[in-house]
C-alpha cells in the first residue's frame, strides 16, 4: 500500500512538473497574469477607488466578496470548534479549589458550600503552577503597545502592508498573550465567553451587513458606491471608506475568533485555568 | 427585486446564519425560524431565477458594481439554474423536517449548529451560482468546513470519520485550488466565461492539460468517485440524522455540478472528449465505481451504510454519462443530479424518522416497521423505487437516458453496468422491505409468545413536522419523474452547447 502510494505522489509530482515546462519564465513582464488584468488594477485603482494600497484594493473592493467569504471560513471554523469542543456538563463541579492570594493558602470549597467573601480568592485548577513575576510584568507591559499596534495595522491598511486579518490576529494574540502568561481565566474575565461568540459573529455581519445596505440602498451587493449619500461623501471617496468598514469587521471578527478557538482549545472546552 | 435574486440566494443564508448564532446565545426559540425563514427565501429566489432564466436567457450578476473579468461575477444560466433550485429545495424541506431531532439530539447547541446548517447551505448554493473559479473555491472551503464539523457531531466513529474526510476533503480542495493557480498563470484570469474565451489558443498547452487533470481529480476525491471514495461511508454513516441528510444529498451532487460546468464552460466538451481523449478510461472507472458500489452495499448490514454504498454507485452514473461524450449521456448525467439529489434526500428523511424512533438503522432494528411507521415507510417505498428506477418515478428517466447515452456511443460495458446496479439495487431495497413488513417487530414478544402469536405492535409513527416534508418530497419524485419531458427539453438542452452531439 505504500509502494502505491508512493508511486501516485511521485506522478503527481512528475506530472506538475512536466506541465511547468509551459509556464511563462519567471517573472516574465510578458506573461499573461502580468499583462491581462494587473495593469487595470496598477492604473486605475486610485482613480476607481482612492486608495493607494492596490493589494488592499483588490482584496476588499474588487474581489471583496471572495473576502467576505474568507472571513466567513474563519468563522465557521471558530463554530466547529465550538461545537465539538465545548463541554456543557454540570455548571459547578462537586468541589472547587481557591487560593487565598495574599497568603497563598489553598482553601477546598464542597458543592453546596459557599466562600467567604473576600476578593483576595482565585479560582484554581487542580495542576496550578505559580505564575512567573517576570514573565506577568512584561507581558503586562507589552500588551497596551500590541494592540495599539494592531489598531494601527487594520487602519492603515489603505497606504501600507496590513488590514483586517492582519490587525486582527495581532489584537487577538494580545488577548492569547494575557492567557498564557496569566491563565485562561485572567482572560476570560476580560473577554467572556458570550461577548467573545456574539462579537465574532458581529464582525462578519459588520462586512455582510455593508454590502446588504449597499444591496437595499439600489446597487448590487457589496456596491460601495451606494454608501455616498448615507456617508456624505462622493462615490469613489465611499469606496474607499467601504473598505475601511468592512476591513474593521474582518478585524473584529479574525480577533474574537482566535480567542474563541485558543479558549476551546486549550482548555479542551472546559474553559478552566487552560495551559 | 428579482433583478437581485442572484445575490439574494446566497446572502441572505449568510446572514441568516450569523443571526442564527447570536440568536442561540439570546434566545434559543428564534434559531429555528430564522434558519427556516432564510432557507425559504433562498429556495423562492432560486426557483424565480429559474424561471427568469428559462425566459430570458443567460443572467449575469456583477458584485460589487465591477465588470468582469476585474470583479467577481455571478453567472446563471440553465445548468446552474436548475442546480440551484434541487439544492435550496432540499435544504429547505430538510431544514423542518430535521427540526425535532436536533433539538433532541443538541439541546444546548441548537444555535451553532443551525449556524454551521445554514452556512453550509450558503457554501454550496455560492459554489454553485458563482460564475469565478477561485470564488468557488472559497465557498467549497465554507461547504467543506461546515461539513466537517456537521458530520463530527455524531461523536465516537463519527469524529474519527470526520476527521479522515477533513483530509480527503483538503486534498481535493488543495488539488482544485493547484488547478485554478495553473490556469491562472496561463490565462491570467478567473472568471470561468473568460478563461473559456482566451483558451482555445492554448488547447496544445502541457500546462492546460495538467490544470484540467489536477481540477477533476480534486473534485472526484470531493465527491467520492471510485477509488477515491473510501471517506464518504462512515463519514456518513455516522454523522448525526439532520446533517447526513443534508450533507448526503448535495455534496456530491454539487460537485458533480462542477465537473459538468469545467467540462461543458471553462474546457469546451471539443477540448474534453475529443483533444483530451481521455472519455474512455474514465468511463471505465465509472463501470468499476458502479460495479464496486452495488456489489459493497450487498455487504452492508446496516440501513444508512448501505445507502452510502449506493450513493458510491450513483456517483459512477453520472462521471460515467457526463463522459461518455455525447448529448444523451450528458442530458442522463444532468438530469441525474436532479433525481439523485432527491430521492436520496427521500431516503435518508425516511431514515432520520426510522432512526428517531427505533434508535437504530441496523437491519434487526427495522422488523416490523410497516405496521410500526406505515407512512414513512410509504415514502421510502416510493424513494426506492426510484433508486431502483420503476417509472413514473424521476429514476427511471434519467437511468434511461443513461442507458441509451451508452448505446449511442458504443459503450456496452457502461450499460451493462447500469443495469447490474438496478438488478442489485433490486435485491437490496426488497430485502428491506421483506424485514420490514414479515419480520415480527423485535420488541415487547414476550406478551406475544404467552398466545402463541406476535401481537400487532402498535403504530408509533414519527412527528408530523418530519412527515409532511418526507410526503412532499415523495411527491415531488413522481412529478419530476411526469414532467422530465418539459425539464429536459426546456432547460437541460437548452443547458448543454450546441456543439455536442
Amino acid at each position: 500500500m505504500k509502494i502505491i502510494g508512493l508511486i501516485v505522489a511521485v506522478l503527481t509530482g512528475g506530472l506538475l512538473v512536466y506541465a511547468a515546462g509551459d509556464f511563462p519564465a519567471w517573472s516574465d513582464p510578458a506573461s499573461p497574469a502580468s499583462t491581462y488584468l494587473s495593469p487595470h488594477f496598477i492604473e486605475k485603482t486610485i482613480e476607481e477607488t482612492s486608495v493607494p494600497n492596490i493589494v488592499t484594493a483588490v482584496l476588499a473592493d474588487y474581489r471583496g466578496f471572495d473576502t467576505m467569504f474568507e472571513t466567513t471560513v474563519i468563522f465557521s471554523a471558530g463554530v466547529a470548534v465550538f461545537l465539538l469542543l465545548r463541554t456543557s456538563g454540570p455548571k459547578t463541579q462537586q468541589t472547587r479549589l481557591y487560593r487565598h492570594q495574599l497568603t497563598g493558602v489553598t482553601v477546598r470549597i464542597k458543592e453546596g458550600a459557599e466562600l467567604p467573601p473576600s476578593d483576595n480568592f482565585e479560582r484554581i485548577d487542580r495542576f496550578w503552577t505559580p505564575h512567573d513575576l517576570i514573565i506577568k510584568t512584561v507581558c503586562r507591559l507589552l500588551i497596551p503597545f500590541i494592540q495599539l499596534f494592531g489598531l494601527y495595522v487594520i487602519a492603515h491598511g489603505h497606504h501600507s502592508p496590513g488590514g483586517g486579518f492582519q490587525g486582527g490576529v495581532i489584537l487577538g494574540a494580545s488577548i492569547i498573550l494575557l492567557a498564557i502568561s496569566h491563565d485562561l481565566r485572567t482572560a476570560i474575565k476580560r473577554v467572556a465567553e458570550k461577548l467573545d461568540a456574539v462579537l465574532c459573529a458581529i464582525g462578519v455581519l459588520i462586512y455582510a451587513g455593508t454590502g446588504a445596505l449597499c444591496l437595499l440602498l439600489g446597487l448590487n451587493f457589496l456596491d460601495y458606491k451606494a454608501l455616498a449619500p448615507v456617508l456624505h461623501v462622493d462615490s469613489i471617496m465611499a469606496r474607499s471608506h467601504g473598505i475601511l468598514i468592512v476591513e474593521i469587521g474582518v478585524g473584529v471578527a479574525v480577533m474574537f475568533t482566535m480567542i474563541w478557538i485558543y479558549s476551546n482549545l486549550s482548555s479542551g472546552g472546559k474553559y478552566n485555568q487552560g495551559l | 427585486m428579482s433583478s437581485q435574486y442572484p445575490a439574494l440566494i446566497v446572502v441572505v443564508p449568510l446572514l441568516a446564519g450569523l443571526l442564527v448564532f447570536i440568536a442561540g446565545w439570546v434566545n434559543k426559540k428564534w434559531c429555528f425560524p430564522i434558519a427556516v425563514a432564510a432557507l425559504g427565501i433562498s429556495a423562492y429566489s432560486s426557483i424565480g431565477l429559474l424561471f427568469r432564466v428559462i425566459n430570458e436567457g443567460v443572467i449575469v450578476y456583477k458584485m460589487g458594481g465591477w465588470d468582469p473579468p476585474m470583479g467577481i461575477s455571478y453567472y446563471v444560466d440553465h445548468l446552474n439554474g436548475l442546480v440551484l433550485a434541487v439544492v435550496s429545495v432540499v435544504a429547505f424541506l430538510n431544514a423542518i423536517a430535521s427540526k425535532r431531532s436536533i433539538e433532541d439530539e443538541f439541546p444546548d447547541n441548537i444555535g451553532a449548529f443551525y449556524a454551521l446548517y445554514v452556512l453550509m447551505v450558503t457554501g454550496l448554493l455560492g459554489i454553485v451560482v458563482t460564475g469565478d473559479a477561485f470564488n468557488l473555491y472559497v465557498l467549497l472551503e465554507i461547504a467543506a468546513l461546515t461539513g466537517y464539523g456537521l458530520i463530527a457531531m455524531g461523536g465516537g466513529r463519527g469524529s474519527l470519520s470526520a476527521l479522515n474526510y477533513l483530509y480527503m476533503g483538503t486534498i481535493g480542495a488543495c488539488f482544485y485550488l493547484l488547478g485554478v493557480g495553473y490556469l491562472y498563470i496561463m490565462t491570467g484570469s478567473l472568471n470561468m466565461v473568460d478563461i473559456a474565451r482566451i483558451l482555445p489558443d492554448l488547447y496544445q498547452s502541457k500546462a492546460v492539460m495538467a490544470a484540467f487533470i489536477i481540477c477533476m481529480v480534486g473534485v472526484w476525491i470531493k465527491m467520492a468517485f471510485f477509488p477515491l471514495h473510501a471517506w464518504l461511508p462512515n463519514a456518513y454513516t455516522y454523522a448525526p440524522s439532520a446533517s447526513s441528510s443534508l450533507v448526503a444529498p448535495l455534496v456530491t451532487k454539487v460537485m458533480i455540478y462542477v465537473m459538468i460546468r469545467f467540462i461543458l464552460t471553462v474546457f469546451t466538451p471539443e477540448y474534453s472528449f475529443n483533444i483530451l481523449a481521455v472519455s474512455q478510461p474514465i468511463v471505465w472507472l465509472a463501470v468499476i465505481a458502479i460495479v464496486m458500489g452495488a456489489l459493497l452495499a450487498l455487504k452492508e448490514r446496516n440501513l444508512k451504510k448501505m445507502l452510502t454504498y449506493i450513493i458510491v454507485a450513483e456517483v459512477g452514473y453520472m462521471v460515467g454519462g457526463a463522459w461518455l461524450g455525447n448529448r444523451v449521456g450528458m442530458t442522463g448525467a444532468i438530469l441525474h443530479i436532479v433525481n439523485d439529489a432527491l430521492m436520496t434526500l427521500c431516503v435518508f428523511m425516511a431514515v432520520g424518522n426510522i432512526v428517531y424512533k427505533v434508535k437504530g438503522a441496523d437491519f434487526e432494528n427495522l422488523q416490523g416497521l410497516f405496521r410500526k411507521m406505515p407512512f414513512t415507510m410509504g415514502a421510502f417505498v416510493v424513494g426506492a423505487m426510484s433508486m431502483i428506477g420503476v417509472p413514473p418515478t424521476c429514476g427511471f428517466f434519467s437511468k434511461w437516458y443513461l442507458i441509451s447515452g451508452a448505446i449511442q456511443a458504443g459503450h456496452y460495458g457502461f450499460m451493462v453496468a447500469l443495469v447490474f446496479s438496478s438488478l442489485v439495487n433490486v435485491v437490496l431495497f426488497f430485502r428491506i422491505f421483506e424485514i420490514c413488513y414479515y419480520e415480527p417487530f423485535s420488541d415487547h414478544h414476550g406478551h406475544g409468545d404467552e398466545h402463541g402469536h406476535h401481537p400487532e405492535p402498535a403504530m408509533d409513527e414519527a412527528p408530523v413536522t418530519m412527515l409532511v416534508p418526507l410526503f412532499v418530497i415523495a411527491v415531488i419524485l413522481v412529478l419530476v419523474g411526469l414532467y422530465t419531458g418539459d425539464i429536459v427539453n426546456q432547460i437541460i438542452d437548452v443547458a448543454i452547447p450546441k456543439g455536442l452531439v
